[in-house]
């Protein structure tokens, strides 16, 4: 900056030595100094200009030019702040969307796994009919065959999610757990704060029962022991020693996993349960798709050897990255798509400001051109105002993304968005927002900045007044930009639409709960499991609890089971039933409930045939179970169900014998959105136990408020008990649609901006468009036009403004909606009557942005109208 | 966009640069200095415009031909003086080259026989 003043002034000097040397030389031929003066001025001519056209030989990119246009640029902005605080606003709108966009996009799908050669560890998932599930789990069979048959990984794990009771010394905790091989820590190169992972062999039969906890669990829990190493606490009942502890950084499966705990594996008895995926580092030279191809192949031996398992099996090999945010990701990049959108329209909105500007600036641009300024020159200038509004702009995005990031991470609804810890605003945050707002504005600014040095500067000067005269081809541009915008947010409208009818729809479908929602609390109660694997101590646990829940006042009803509508269902496996001939496609994966007396009485599931558990349903006694209606229509199409005979899993298990007593309605469990049918049975507690349960209590008044009594009345019973996710069916139910909502949210909100952005568009074209024609109004009225024929007439150009967005926008709509097809339910990507509407609305607001200045357009009194220049 | 300064360089381009190369051959020179040496060295013909001399001297110093330092004039007047570099040297010998050729092929088109009216 320095280098530069001296520069400038040094070239004051050397042109002022010129004039003095001039004047000193006309003095010596006798000239007097007032004249000698003049003279020598009037022959070095204009100062300014010299210096000017000096200054250009420094070099197109002088910097100094370029802080000379930077202070210019900022004195203009600062002249006039209404212009300058809408365009940086408009556009930090627009940056803001993108950037915090980006960062999620970054932190989410692009930004490394945290785990040593992590682009090559895959997750091995298997898929058989009829389940069709792309990431089905392994059985523990499997998991052998596939290890002894592997030839692609070097190293090949298994893990599964859980949650595990701590209890003992400290308050009783449930935390989020893994079961995990002994290789695992080595195959993701996690590395332990303290202590050590499990070592090679620590996974068989015979190992001890040990754990690796989360750094955050060792702070928590253990108060941050130096000394846990070798400790022995109680894990669901079972003493386990303590090896290591994991830094915070380490997170695996899930984000919140603080717990690992090594398999003991036993060779298995049976083909299943299914409850392992399959982690393996691929061999070097090994790409993800020869290692897919071959494990099909073991895929194929496992299917042959066990037909009467598998049909269609293979088993998808899936990169660690895809399986982690695969299924966030085509919304991600739709988000990323729609704030594009909403960013172009704020760009667009911007140089129509900027143009009606420079229109209003035409004079000033004259003077320049007539002062010797080159059209590359007031380009520059003009161009550089635009970059300082894009970087103010910038700034503004940031703060937006700032405060738009943080709520998005702590909104996060149930944990729809994987790794949202590592979304963080970044250098590279930062540096793609300042691209994409210099990027912007050198486009925004570009159109406005060669209309204005093209205009003739003669016109400008010799029509003076204020608006510099009426010019249609400006309009004309104004025009296009505003039927752009229109078409534009008519898309993303379209978008949000056809999300929110699908919403609407899905919201519609009915979860088979009878009981007002609003009504249910329900809470999961675990009891911890060594004290009650004597499964009649178990069953007394729960039925001390349901009557002692049932005595509290304000209770009408009580119940249990370990499924919960519309999403949750701990268990699924195929039956049999006698008499009909058993094969896997005809008997599907079921959900398959544990209850106990008092479910379906709670959630007022209607019984239709026969007769609902009750307390004499015994371990001892006689095996019953109940069938949904949809299970009763396809098993029993002419039948009555009742009194047959029913088993679990397939007939060559030979589970004990279940009559069917009775019929209940259908209830959703697979989620609202699910395209299976709603089958589904329930098998008494009592008859087969399980160790949590879902507590279900429906009350005459707001259910939540009832969660404190019943917590201290379950503790009363076993202070061990750890009781957690209290919630009520209605926010089950809504939490259920939580993901559809996110997105419906999101779009939405980016429509609305869109669209209030291009009513600012059209408003201001229409705006501009009558004070332009303020004269020509007045001539109309005075020759007899009407108010309201001058009204239809600025009101009308609103009006095909809008109808040519909405035709353009319409057009790409159909061709855009396609990429939404995933996310709809129940709506067709053309439905009319969203697009209709959007139409319709966006045709209104057209209009409506037409209306407001043509108002005023009638209010112009033609006398002074007609002395307006 | 009638900017007449510009006009003067499009018209002298390269004869400026020459005729300025070939005054600081004489010694170091200010600008008033070599607008003046052409002016009585052409016989008052050539009026060199400051708008055209000073971009040439800035053009000329960038590309090295020319340098410049301040020095005070005989009655203590701070000037900017510009001098000959080696580089300066060769491209005036250049120019000169080119320039004399130049005006050898016009004075030649000049003198030929007018071609007789058929």
């Amino acid at each position: 900056m320095n280098f530069f003043r001296r520069r400038d002034r040094e070239l004051n000097e050397e042109l002022q030595a010129h004039l003095s040397l001039a004047v000193r030389d006309r003095i010596a031929r006798g000239e007097s100094r007032a004249d000698a003066e003049a003279a020598a001025h009037r022959e070095f001519g204009n100062v300014g200009l010299v210096k000017e056209v000096t200054r250009e030989m420094w070099g197109f990119a002088s910097l100094d030019r370029l802080l000379q246009d930077l202070r210019f640029g900022l004195r203009m902005l600062a002249k006039s702040p209404a212009f300058t605080i809408a365009a940086v606003l408009t556009l930090g709108l627009g940056i803001g969307a993108n950037a915090a966009i980006f960062s999620v996009v970054y932190g989410v799908l692009l930004r490394p796994l945290a785990y040593r050669d992590a682009g090559r560890i895959a997750l091995v998932f298997m898929n058989f009919s009829p389940q069709n599930s792309p990431r089905g789990n392994l059985s523990l069979a499997d998991y052998f065959d596939w290890k002894a048959q592997n030839r692609c990984f070097d190293a090949i794990g298994l893990y599964a999610n859980g949650v595990q009771e701590i209890t003992g010394d400290a308050t009783p905790e449930q935390v989020i757990s893994a079961h995990v091989t002994a290789n695992l820590f080595s195959l993701l190169g996690g590395v332990p704060r303290i202590g050590r992972t499990f070592v090679e062999g620590e996974d068989q039969g015979s190992s001890a029962r040990l754990a690796v906890i989360g750094e955050a669990l060792w702070r928590r829990h253990f108060g941050g022991d130096p000394n846990i190493l070798g400790k022995t606490v109680m894990l669901s009942g079972d003493p386990t020693t303590i090896v290591g502890v994991m830094p915070a950084t380490f997170h695996f499966p899930r984000q919140q996993t603080e717990l690992w705990i090594n398999y003991r594996l036993a060779p298995p008895k049976r083909r299943g349960p299914f409850f392992f995926t399959g982690i393996a580092h691929l061999k070097p030279g090994v790409s993800f798709e020869q290692a897919q191809s071959d494990t099909n192949f073991i895929a194929r031996n496992i299917e042959h050897a066990n037909p009467n398992t598998y049909a269609r099996l293979t088993m998808p090999v899936l990169p660690l990255r895809d399986a982690m945010v695969g299924n966030v990701r085509p919304a991600l990049w739709m988000m990323f798509g729609a704030v594009a959108f909403v960013l172009l329209i704020a760009m667009l909105n911007v140089a129509n400001l900027t143009l009606a500007r420079s229109t209003v600036r035409r004079r000033e641009m004259a003077v320049r051109v007539g002062l010797g300024a080159t059209r590359l020159r007031l380009v520059r200038q003009l161009l550089t105002e635009s970059v300082v509004i894009g970087i103010f702009g910038a700034f503004a995005g940031l703060a937006f993304a700032w405060i738009a990031v943080g709520a998005l991470q702590r909104w996060n609804p149930t944990n729809l968005l994987p790794r949202v810890g590592d979304i963080r605003l970044d250098w590279r945050v930062v540096i793609f927002t300042f691209a994409v707002a210099i990027l912007t504005s050198a486009l925004f600014g570009l159109i406005p900045a060669l209309r204005a040095s093209a205009s003739d500067p003669n016109l400008a000067l010799k029509e003076g007044g204020r608006s510099g005269g009426f010019s249609t081809s400006g309009l004309r541009t104004h025009s296009a930009l505003a039927v752009f915008e229109i078409a534009l947010s008519l898309v993303l409208l379209a978008g949000a639409g056809l999300l929110v009818r699908s919403l609407i729809e899905l919201q519609r479908v009915q979860s088979g709960v009878g009981a007002e929602p609003r009504h249910v609390l329900s809470m999961y109660v675990t009891a911890t499991n060594a004290k009650y694997r004597d499964v009649a101590k178990g069953v007394a646990f729960y039925q001390n609890i349901l009557d002692s829940v049932r005595a509290l006042p304000g209770v009408e009803a009580a119940g249990m089971a370990d499924l919960r509508p519309p999403n949750w269902w701990e268990e699924d496996d195929s039956f049999n039933i006698d008499g009909q001939p058993w094969s896997q496609g005809a008997f599907p994966s079921t959900p398959v409930g544990h209850v106990m007396p008092g479910y379906f009485e709670t959630l007022q599931i209607p019984l239709l045939r026969g007769r609902y558990l009750t307390d004499a349903d015994r371990r001892d006694g006689h095996g019953v179970v109940l069938i949904s209606e949809s299970l009763a229509r396809r098993y029993f199409p002419n039948d009555n169900p009742l009194g047959h005979i029913m088993h679990q899993s397939q007939p060559e298990l030979h589970t004990p014998p279940m009559e069917i007593v009775g019929v209940v309605g259908d209830v959703k469990y697979q989620g609202l959105d699910s395209k299976n049918s709603p089958m589904a049975y329930y098998t008494p507690v009592a008859q087969s136990f399980v160790e949590a349960q879902f507590l279900y209590v429906r009350s005459t008044r707001a259910a939540a408020s009832l969660a404190p009594e019943i917590e201290r009345a379950i503790h009363a019973i076993d202070r061990d008990a750890v009781v957690n996710q209290e919630q009520t069916l209605e926010v089950s139910i809504s939490n259920s649609a939580s993901e559809p909502r996110f997105r419906t949210t999101l779009l939405g909100s980016f429509a609305l901006a869109a669209l209030l952005l291009a009513a600012i568009g059209v408003y201001g074209v229409i705006a501009y468009s009558v004070a332009q024609r303020t004269q020509e109004f007045g001539i109309r009225m005075a020759l007899g036009a009407q108010p309201s024929d001058v009204l239809r007439l600025v009101v009308g150009k609103g009006a095909a403004l809008g109808a040519a967005g909405v035709v353009i926008g319409l057009v790409a709509s159909l061709l855009l909606t396609r990429t939404l097809e995933r996310f709809l339910f129940q709506v067709k990507t053309t439905d009319p009557l969203t697009l209709v509407t959007v139409a319709a609305v966006l045709g209104l607001v057209a209009i409506l942005a037409g209306y407001l200045p043509a108002r005023r357009a009638v209010r112009v009194n033609p006398t002074i109208a007609l002395r307006y220049e | 966009m009638g900017n007449r300064y510009q006009n003067r360089i499009e018209l002298l381009q390269g004869t400026l640069d020459l005729l300025i190369l070939q005054t600081l051959q004489w010694g170091p020179q200010h600008g008033y200095g070599i607008s003046q040496a052409i002016r009585l060295g052409s016989g008052e013909v050539l009026q060199v415009e400051t708008g055209s001399l000073y971009p040439a001297l800035h053009r000329l110093e960038r590309e090295g031909w020319i340098r410049s330092e301040w020095k005070l004039s005989d009655n203590n007047q701070r000037v900017k003086e510009y001098r000959l570099t080696a580089a300066g040297k060769k491209q005036l010998l250049d120019e000169r080259t080119r320039w004399e050729q130049l005006s050898d092929a016009i004075a030649g088109i000049l003198a030929s026989p007018r071609r007789s009216e058929p």
